[in-house]
């Protein structure tokens, strides 16, 4: 049994005692995670892509490096970049329940992630950055479990904030939208989003930003060997 | 509840990590970027003409509402003016619906909206005035269409002929400019631009120059060497390059460009102004495209001048209006190659824009083309006009008069929700 086997295992048991006497169906879905991401050749494009360095990537805004909270639960820099590197940053959270949301950032992460450790040209090039933006449910432990769960092979951080006097500031320099949805009882019960990733260099200029039916790991790794022949 | 929490999302991811099939796009005629609006909508905003001596004279974003379980529907919301007139004609959201950019084809300003903190009431937040000194001399802001984090502008026209040769520019969200992209030697011409993601594919169609709209309708159609300079082309991309890849050949002004919305359609349609005809835009076998006509408007020796295309959500329907006969057409497209008319309806004189609800049960029409084109050949009629549509035939809702409420010209509609 894996690492990611075993350590969801432990992490869903109590719930999968209760109900089905056995694992969480979940926690099942969970491990196919590293087996599926083995297989990085699917699904196929329907289209070529474009040959690198035969396109611009002009720079669309530019960031700051905000410190954060990391899952080791200390302070840092989140992108944190030397000369040279580039950072793929994405705002997540856990209680995401949109397909076509969290889940398909975080799972085309797991492929660029497995891509990257594979490739030794890039995967000292390049830094996975995960935030959240729901930190008062998303504490480091709870990031660090995360980070268990989807076992990064290559250099993939992940980050929440103290409070939402820290998040808002990176929201708004990313242009990251937030909207709290509530139930009728005035609980929160999502938090409405568009689905963007950033490609960002080392001088903080936001260089690509992909979203739903364009965020493919093979094009984020198109697009940094576009950009290391500038 | 962490555990709980933790479990849904990695169960999420693992299942993603396979193949999956993501439903694009949004009330059918906007940018499959934007987050969709599937219920019902709550307003329409109308990007409006000002008519001198009508009301304030200017242009201005009017929120109408639409939903029948509120008590604004049928009536304005709100107008907000931007002071003078500017030839005001296509608008478009931000990715995250938050902003409505809309611009003026004769001076090339854009305007933008915040429609996010009072949907009831949107508010002017940012002129940009340097539209033209920016883009190298682009002329007439045209199709607003959003795309992650920014907003791709199709030119019509450019400040060293006004003529047609144009190009696409990019903003960010913030209202920075970003880059120009001209269209290529051949296919100079541009109007309106639409992705299909899925494909890596960007079509751009083909309108006229500054010197051309801005013009009279009636003796523009006098000027026999001015009807030679409108486009006969549209321009296959490579959307993430931004690369002309392929010119077609589509005769007489191809205007609105809609994609197929089903992930596993690979066609798009057009219709073209000068010669009423439907085209289907397909992907062959080699992964290039051919435009292929697939039928009448009207009679074209009448020159209907279909204006407005909107296909449905299941790429059933397609709705074509036409300004000179005032009329819709809805062709059954399951065949995309065999337009077949299925029903059609006189809504109003110079019908132009028409905008459906991404369910299909709601169509709404507006009336204005452009400031000296309105009122040729037939009453200038004002207004906008909601319909039901069942499948088979259109019933109307309600309609409202423009000119009455002195508000001006409507032309573009955009559907918003009191809770975005």
């Amino acid at each position: 049994m894996g690492r990611l086997a075993l350590v969801l295992a432990l992490l869903f048991a109590p719930l999968g005692a209760g109900a089905h006497g056995g694992s969480h169906p979940n926690a099942e879905a969970a491990t196919s995670v590293e087996a599926k991401a083995a297989d990085p050749g699917t699904p196929d494009l329907a289209y070529e892509l474009p040959v690198a360095g035969s396109y611009d990537l002009p720079p669309i805004l530019r960031v700051e490096d905000h410190a954060l909270l990391g899952s080791d639960g200390e302070r840092a820099a989140m992108l944190g970049l030397a000369s040279g590197q580039f950072a793929i940053v994405s705002f997540v959270y856990l209680g995401c329940r949109d397909p076509a949301g969290c889940p398909l950032a975080l799972a085309t992460l797991v492929r660029l992630d497995r891509t990257l450790a594979a490739r030794s040209d890039l995967a000292s090039r390049v830094r996975l950055v995960s935030v959240s933006f729901d930190p008062r449910h998303d504490r480091p432990d709870d990031l660090a479990r995360l980070r268990e769960g989807l076992s990064p092979r290559a250099d993939w951080r992940f980050f929440t904030a103290e409070g939402e006097s820290d998040l808002l500031p990176v929201l708004a320099d990313f242009g990251q939208n937030v909207d709290v949805i509530p139930d009728e009882t005035g609980e929160t019960v999502a938090l409405g989003h568009v689905l963007k990733v950033f490609l960002v260099d080392s001088s903080g200029r936001v260089r690509n930003v992909y979203s739903t039916g364009f965020l493919d790991h093979r094009l984020l790794i198109r697009d940094v060997e576009t950009l290391l022949l500038e | 509840m962490h555990r709980l929490r933790m479990a849904l999302c990695l169960g999420l991811v693992a299942a993603l990590v396979a193949p999956v099939a993501v439903s694009l796009a949004d009330e059918t005629c906007q940018s499959p970027y934007l987050p969709r609006l599937t219920g019902q909508e709550d307003f329409v905003y109308v990007w409006t003409l000002g008519v001198e001596g009508l009301g304030d004279g200017s242009d201005k974003l009017v929120t109408v509402g639409v939903n029948p379980a509120r008590a604004d529907y049928g009536k304005v919301v709100s107008s907000v003016s931007i002071g003078g007139r500017h030839e005001a004609h296509h608008a478009g959201f931000t990715d995250d619906r938050r902003q409505i950019w809309a611009g003026g084809l004769d001076d090339s300003r854009i305007y933008v909206f915040d429609v996010h903190s009072n949907p009831e009431q949107p508010k002017l937040v940012r002129t940009i005035d340097d539209f033209v000194e920016k883009s190298g001399g682009v002329v007439g802001p045209h199709t607003f269409y959003a795309l992650p984090g920014r907003m791709l502008i199709t030119g019509l026209s450019n400040s060293k002929d006004w003529g047609g040769k144009t190009a696409l520019v990019e903003y960010n969200n913030d209202g920075e400019y970003i880059r120009t992209m001209w269209l290529p030697e051949g296919a100079e011409y541009g109007y309106d631009v639409r992705v299909k993601p899925e494909l890596n594919r960007m079509l751009t169609s083909s309108f006229t120059g500054h010197k051309n709209y801005m013009r009279n309708l009636g003796e523009l159609l006098g000027d026999e060497e001015a009807m030679k300079k409108f486009g006969n082309t549209m321009v296959v991309w490579d959307f993430h390059a931004r690369k002309p890849l392929q010119t077609l050949a589509v005769a007489g002004a191809p205007l609105e460009i809609r994609w197929a919305l089903r992930p596993e359609h690979d066609y798009g349609f057009t219709s073209t102004a000068l010669t009423s005809k439907l085209w289907g835009i397909f992907r062959k076998e080699d992964g290039s495209f051919e435009a292929v006509d697939i039928g009448d408007i009207g009679d074209p020796a009448k020159v209907p001048l279909p204006v407005d295309i909107s296909l449905s959500a299941d790429d059933r329907f397609l709705f074509v209006d036409s300004f000179m006969d005032g009329t819709v057409r809805i062709y059954d497209v399951s065949d995309p190659r065999k337009a077949r008319l299925v029903h059609e309806r006189v809504i109003g004189p110079q019908v132009n824009m028409v905008s459906q609800s991404w369910d299909g049960k709601r169509l709404y029409f507006t009336s204005s083309l452009l400031a000296n084109w309105d009122g040729t050949g037939h009453e200038d009629a004002q207004y906008f006009k909601a319909f039901g549509w069942d499948g088979k035939a259109l019933a109307p809702q309600f309609e409202i008069d423009f000119k009455k409420e002195a508000l001006g010209r409507p032309h573009i509609m955009n559907l918003g929700s009191a809770g975005s």
